[in-house]
């Protein structure tokens, strides 16, 4: 996988990204900020924790990937069986309930931490919303593990974070976002259709052996 | 118990027949092009008859007040005289359905609407139209099409998948095969379905710069045109989008009633559903009449209708304004509404000004491919071939 697809990969899968932040972010934008600017402040730092924690796992996997892919045959079987598990994983996720997460939770339970340092909360949402392994982000580490170099690696979850924030560009608009259940919906459906086309590139890559 | 008369033509021969009439100029322009070609038997049989059905079906639903009954007939026609003349067109052009290389290259496939989903985002970032089709000139060129899908989304909506759609006929016609489905409950999150797939497939369009609905997955490629199985991946392709079109277009209509392929996966009915917000024309429910039967849920053919639509007073944005819960509330209760009037009111008016907009649509694509299928089909009778 080139390092490029790290952006190909956000945004075919942002959706999926934006349907599991939505119910992290969403409710916490409607209670908390009023204003477009706000908002958007709100949504920066809620992105910059998602970045902190695709930088630590790029870096990660960039390690785990400079040390297990080493130019083999066994590569391209190793692939092919992760991207057909990752696929069904992703299949399944379209299929499964989304777990919410409300971010009113961890306000009440830091409430003098959060007084004083009121970024927390989206920073929080952010980082722990990113390092959730959901089936796109497994393919990701997949992604920057098959470029087999730290930099690369570290390149490639920089790409997808980008990919996938595009998503997350209407949401200072949250006044206008008045369909949430829908935009999940069609993100479970889209998980499922880019499942299979994972499942697709998978097979085809043990059958290129 | 007779449902009571809400239209002003309906029942009235002579009111029908008064609205009728300029829908009869019209049919006429638009079927001989402002000459009819009527120099042969054959000719003039087709040309007459297809003025005639048209004729026909319009009086129809004005003196019947029945939308929907009428509308399948001439829709299905579409999409049987379509496929009929596509077809044998192509096997004079070609010699046969499937296209090749050379035909790629020489950007000789005809362009149908549903490209246009994939087009869009390559065209702004690369300035290219990622179709291997004529940008004008020629059968079925790409700004002609761009044209007609702009004009008629804003005029009609979503209202083009039932009135002008050249597939859409095949699911409504498989659809009503059987008159009681075997599938009875469908979960309407399906609908949101073709959302996904016109992310999904917008996406990847715009990057491998290749229309990968037409490629991989268009099931009426079974209908029209497809690729030359020459490798294991066009047999792929050719595998998939047959699997779809038995699927989505013949098992599922038939066990449900609905239309399954235009209703959850047809990418460009997604796109199609946002200009439902902005048109003149919706469909409304009326609170105050509605028993809460829940007939037209039962009976919509897209899923377009549940009990919350039924709360909210209007069908989702998926609707395509075909009339199938119009002709079936038995209290009335459905309606043709234009934007911006009071909606318990001019129901006779705002169904009316739907109609004219909506039966020119399928007379224009009609018109062509029933005339030359009617001439074919003699051919048939009397050569005992199409070509």
């Amino acid at each position: 996988m080139h390092i490029s697809e790290g952006f190909i990969l956000g945004l075919s899968t942002g959706v999926v990204c934006l349907a599991y932040c939505g119910p992290v972010l969403i409710p916490y934008l409607l209670s908390e900020a009023n204003t477009l600017l706000n908002n958007t402040y709100t949504v920066l730092l809620f992105l910059a924790g998602r970045l902190l924690a695709y930088g630590i796992v790029g870096l990660l996997s960039g390690l785990a990937g400079a040390k297990l892919m080493q130019p083999s045959s066994g590569q391209t079987v190793f692939f092919g069986i992760l991207y057909i598990i990752l696929a069904l994983l992703l299949i399944a996720y379209g299929f499964y309930r989304f777990r919410e997460i409300c971010l009113g939770h961890i306000r009440i339970a830091g409430k003098v931490y959060l007084q004083r340092w009121p970024y927390l909360v989206p920073v929080a949402g952010g980082f722990a919303t990113g390092i959730n392994l959901c089936p796109p982000f497994l393919l990701a580490i997949t992604g920057a593990m098959q470029s087999g170099a730290i930099l690369k690696s570290l390149v490639f979850f920089l790409l997808f974070f980008l990919g996938t924030s595009l998503y997350f560009i209407p949401l200072p608009f949250i006044g206008f976002f008045r369909r949430q259940q829908v935009l999940r919906i069609v993100g479970k459906f889209a998980a499922i259709i880019a499942g299979i086309i994972y499942l697709y590139k998978g097979i085809l890559f043990l059958v290129s052996i | 118990m007779k449902k009571n008369t809400v239209y002003a033509t309906e029942g009235s021969v002579w009111k029908s027949l008064l609205l009728t009439f300029p829908m009869v100029l019209l049919i006429l322009l638009f079927i001989s092009g402002g000459k009819p070609d009527l120099t042969s038997t054959d000719k003039a049989f087709a040309f007459l008859f297809t003025f005639v059905f048209l004729v026909f079906l319009f009086f129809q639903i004005l003196y019947t007040g029945k939308t929907d009954k009428y509308r399948a007939i001439g829709f299905i026609a579409l999409s049987l005289f379509f496929a009929l003349t596509f077809i044998v067109n192509l096997v004079r052009a070609r010699g046969s359905m499937t296209f090749s290389e050379e035909t790629l290259l020489a950007c000789e496939i005809p362009f149908c609407h549903i490209v246009t989903t994939m087009i869009i985002i390559p065209a702004v970032l690369t300035n290219s139209i990622i179709f291997p089709g004529s940008i004008i000139g020629g059968f079925a060129s790409i700004a002609s099409m761009l044209v007609i899908v702009v004009g008629v989304s804003l005029a009609l909506g979503r209202g083009f998948c039932s009135w002008g759609c050249f597939y859409g006929g095949w699911d409504d016609a498989t659809s009503r095969i059987m008159r009681k489905p075997k599938i009875k409950k469908i979960n309407p999150v399906f609908r949101w379905m073709s959302f996904a797939v016109l992310l999904i497939i917008a996406i990847t369009a715009a990057i491998s710069l290749n229309p990968v609905y037409c490629d991989w997955l268009c099931p009426f490629k079974t209908v029209t045109e497809f690729e030359k199985v020459t490798s294991f991946t066009v047999l792929m392709k050719t595998v998939v989008f047959l699997s779809l079109f038995i699927g989505l277009v013949i098992i599922l209509p038939v066990l449900t009633g609905k239309r399954i392929q235009c209703a959850t996966f047809c990418p460009m009915g997604a796109l199609l559903s946002f200009t439902n917000k902005i048109n003149a024309f919706d469909v409304r429910i009326s609170k105050d009449q509605c028993s809460n039967c829940e007939k037209c849920t039962n009976t919509c053919p897209t899923l377009s209708l549940n009990t919350p639509d039924l709360e909210a007073g209007k069908p989702s944005i998926t609707c395509m304004k075909c009339g199938k819960c119009i002709d079936a509330c038995s209290k009335s209760a459905i309606h043709y509404h234009i934007r911006g009037t009071p909606p318990d009111r001019n129901f006779s008016w705002a169904r009316n000004l739907f109609l004219f907009p909506s039966f020119m649509l399928l007379v224009i694509f009609l018109g062509g491919p029933m005339q030359t299928g009617i001439m074919l089909l003699f051919k048939l009778i009397k050569t005992g071939s199409l070509l």
